[in-house]
């Protein structure tokens, strides 16, 4: 990709403030045995708990295993010996796709971070490891769709990198689209293309209508150009020259949605691809539960709701601390629900996803953690993270005294400060 | 009565076109065009004795028809800017209307179709319209127009060219109730009813699916009208029922003996407000539409209007079982050819 400003100039390295950087990037190293205390130090410390500061309400939360339990008597018999947490069943269905666990990659796009080959990097990670992932809004307009030019970080080239790992029955690729995006009919390119054909045939096409997302509710995407490149993209977004120093900020529009308008366009989706899966991302707005709620009855397969936390393109200072409700309010204010409800944002370990199923969602999104995990080892950093979120999963959920995924519910999850 | 499948929608895959020698010295192709050439004639002589006037299509604008069922347009390079080749000619039938009242086109329309439509048997990424657009009228109106020309052009090719239909091995008896007329007329929840009754899942928010449409075409012998189809499943300019919201006043026009769909119409959307709100419910950005926006909120007509797909009704009136043997040149969708 041409006209991104050099990394120096944007990015020294792949950083992420205020994410537990270091922690992912441990568990894309150590794999599975990240979810313990280093080994050199067994028998010789004594561990208790941290007492770490919580991020947010999610992170206040204790997963609370109960004495009785019923369930796992359940286990025992169709066992007929005692479960134990290997016996936990993960494989779900993530807004019609299959998935071996109830994790996904969420949406990045076309900005700096994640253009270059990380991108790649990722969906070749994704693919081997079955599970869903999304490609973020813009990378058409900004790094082509590489049908007649062979550019690996395009659309294209990504969806190759998934395909080209991905085994049979399980993941797909859901393809984001922004108002921008719009004009140059991402989704309709990719129906019709040959090289997307097989997902499609095989149903593991999805398309994702981007309402907003969580690091700048109410803002559409925000990039940094230099000037060069934003001439290119002039025509198409928004160009501002706040940031000095030869840099632009590259706007996206948010959109305009009402209920009818979100209603119809999900409609429309369903009507023009009638093979694809239709998933929707909303941003942590106050009324994220009839949003949800306009969007299930219009038919969508899912729902992203993505706490107000963070992303790989450019935010504000302003709203990366005061906007947008926390994750743990927008799963409170979608309520009890039958759907399919996808929760991202600061997801890396298992006590957040447990809890996020807990609180009603079916499975967790991926972002930042799989960005960190594909850059510490870009082989099989994202396939050692999520094999270490898969046995804390098992390991947490089986406390719990249950073996399924799905079976986890608010009873399992004590909020300080509740009565009970 | 036969069909392009013996009247089983299952039936086998056509065969895709041979070589342009193959396909143009054939003499069922020669006799195709013949038809084709006299259902224009007959069109065109029906509509200007009417008081349309004749205007030669756009190809190119910066923006054209976002209405078209998952099929993705053709970009081009208009001097470094993005323009697109006429997926359909709307927003220029409602332009024109600024000179006349009455106008058609025969519009060349270009639209990448899904991969899936190559064996519809009636799906072609190059196809022609017969574009009509009447300023005031209602969709009643407009559906009248639509029957009596293709009426009109039938009985042409029935009365004219007999050797032509026999050459096709196409028995002329089979537009007997179609020239007796009228059309009938039904919902789109009324046909979604009948698929349902058939047992099949037409999702009644969508347009009816192409496999549903042979279905419910090879049940009768006549062609009929669907109207009121949901918002939602067509583009922003199809005008919604104001005594009805979430319905358009719009029709398809179907075919019998499993030919399927000839023709899509509808009062239009014409209010400058209504058009933005209706854009961005079809998930398009309202800017790349300037132009026609500016128009709208100058003043454009109301109007009702509607296409007939020149080629599809070709094949229904010759009795193919595809739709690329009634072009000269035909592209059918994916399949790279002359």
């Amino acid at each position: 990709m041409t006209g991104v400003l050099p990394e120096a100039a944007v990015t020294p390295a792949l950083r992420a403030d205020g994410f537990a950087e270091d922690a992912v990037r441990e568990r894309a190293r150590l794999g599975t045995a990240g979810a313990f205390p280093p080994r050199a130090s067994y028998g010789r410390a004594l561990f208790g708990a941290a007492g770490t500061r919580p991020a947010d309400g999610i992170d206040a939360m204790r997963l609370c295993p109960p004495v009785f339990m019923p369930e796992r008597l359940e286990k025992l018999i169709d066992l007929m010996r005692e479960p134990m947490y290997g016996d936990v069943a993960l494989d779900t269905v993530i807004g019609g796709l299959a998935s071996p666990l109830p994790v996904f990659v969420s949406a990045f796009g076309s900005t700096q971070v994640a253009s270059a080959d990380l991108g790649m990097a990722v969906s070749a990670q994704a693919g081997r490891l079955g599970i869903p992932m999304v490609i973020g809004e813009n990378v058409v307009p900004v790094n082509g769709y590489g049908r007649l030019e062979d550019a690996p970080r395009s659309l294209l080239g990504r969806i190759r990198a998934y395909a080209g790992e991905v085994g049979d029955g399980t993941g797909g690729v859901v393809v984001q689209q922004s108002t921008e995006d719009a004009d140059a009919e991402v989704w309709n390119l990719v129906y019709s293309d040959p090289s997307a054909r097989p997902l499609l045939d095989s149903g593991r096409l999805g398309f994702e209508l981007k309402v907003g997302q969580g690091a700048k509710p109410g803002l559409g995407g925000m990039t940094v150009l230099d000037d060069a490149a934003a001439a290119k993209v002039a025509q198409q977004y928004a160009i501002d020259p706040v940031l000095g120093d030869g840099a632009v900020l590259r706007c996206s529009s948010p959109g305009t949605f009402t209920p009818e308008i979100l209603l119809h366009q999900i409609r429309l989706m369903r009507n023009n691809f009638p093979r694809a899966r239709v998933w929707v991302k909303l941003h942590p707005g106050r009324d994220v539960g009839q949003a949800a709620a306009v969007a299930w009855q219009a038919g969508a397969d899912a729902v992203t709701v993505d706490g107000a936390e963070g992303g790989t393109g450019w935010a504000p200072w302003a709203f990366l601390d005061h906007v947008g409700l926390p994750l743990a309010e927008c799963l409170r204010r979608v309520g009890t629900h039958s759907s399919c409800l996808l929760a991202t944002g600061r997801m890396w370990e298992g006590t957040r996803a447990v809890k996020s199923l807990a609180l009603g969602a079916s499975a967790v999104g991926l972002g930042r953690a799989a960005l960190l995990a594909a850059d510490a080892d870009a082989r099989a950093g994202l396939v050692r993270l999520v094999e270490c979120l898969a046995l804390e999963m098992r390991l947490l959920i089986s406390a719990l005294g249950k073996y399924a995924a799905r079976a986890v519910g608010p009873e399992d999850v004590w909020t300080p400060g509740s009565e009970e | 009565m036969s069909g392009p499948h013996g009247n089983d929608a299952s039936g086998d895959a056509p065969e895709l076109p041979g070589s342009p020698r193959e396909h143009l010295s054939s003499p069922i192709t020669q006799a195709v065009l013949r038809v084709q050439h006299r259902l224009l004639t007959a069109a065109r002589e029906h509509l200007c004795e009417r008081g349309f006037t004749e205007l030669l299509a756009p190809i190119i604008g910066p923006v054209t028809d976002p209405g078209c069922r998952g099929s993705k347009q053709v970009d081009i390079d208009y001097y470094g800017t993005r323009y697109k080749l006429m997926t359909s000619a709307i927003l220029y039938k409602q332009a024109s209307l600024l000179a006349f009242d009455r106008i058609f086109y025969v519009a060349p329309c270009v639209r990448l179709e899904p991969l899936e439509t190559c064996h519809t048997g009636r799906h072609l990424a190059q196809f022609h319209q017969l574009d009509i657009e009447i300023a005031g009228a209602s969709r009643d109106e407009a559906m009248q127009v639509a029957e009596d020309v293709v009426a009109a052009a039938v009985r042409r090719v029935v009365t004219e060219l007999p050797g032509e239909l026999d050459t096709l091995g196409r028995d002329p008896g089979a537009f007997t109730d179609l020239l007796a007329r009228p059309f009938e007329r039904r919902t789109h929840a009324e046909a979604v009813a009948d698929l349902h009754g058939m047992g099949y899942d037409q999702n009644p928010a969508a347009e009816i699916e192409w496999p549903a449409e042979v279905i419910l075409s090879a049940k009768t012998s006549r062609p009929f009208f669907v109207t009121d189809y949901p918002k939602g499943s067509r583009g922003f300019y199809d005008r919604e029922s104001r005594e009805c919201p979430g319905l358009l006043r719009n029709f398809d026009l179907i075919a019998p003996e499993g030919y399927g769909e000839l023709c899509s119409g509808s009062e239009r959307e014409y209010e400058h407000r209504r058009l933005v709100a209706r854009i961005r419910e079809t998930g398009e950005n309202p800017a790349k539409y300037g132009w026609y926006l500016e128009m709208a909120r100058d003043g454009i007509p109301a109007s009702a209007g509607f296409g007939i797909g020149v080629e599809r009704l070709t094949r229904y009136v010759a009795g193919l079982p595809a739709v690329w043997q009634a072009s000269a040149y035909p592209k059918v969708p994916g399949v790279v050819s002359p």
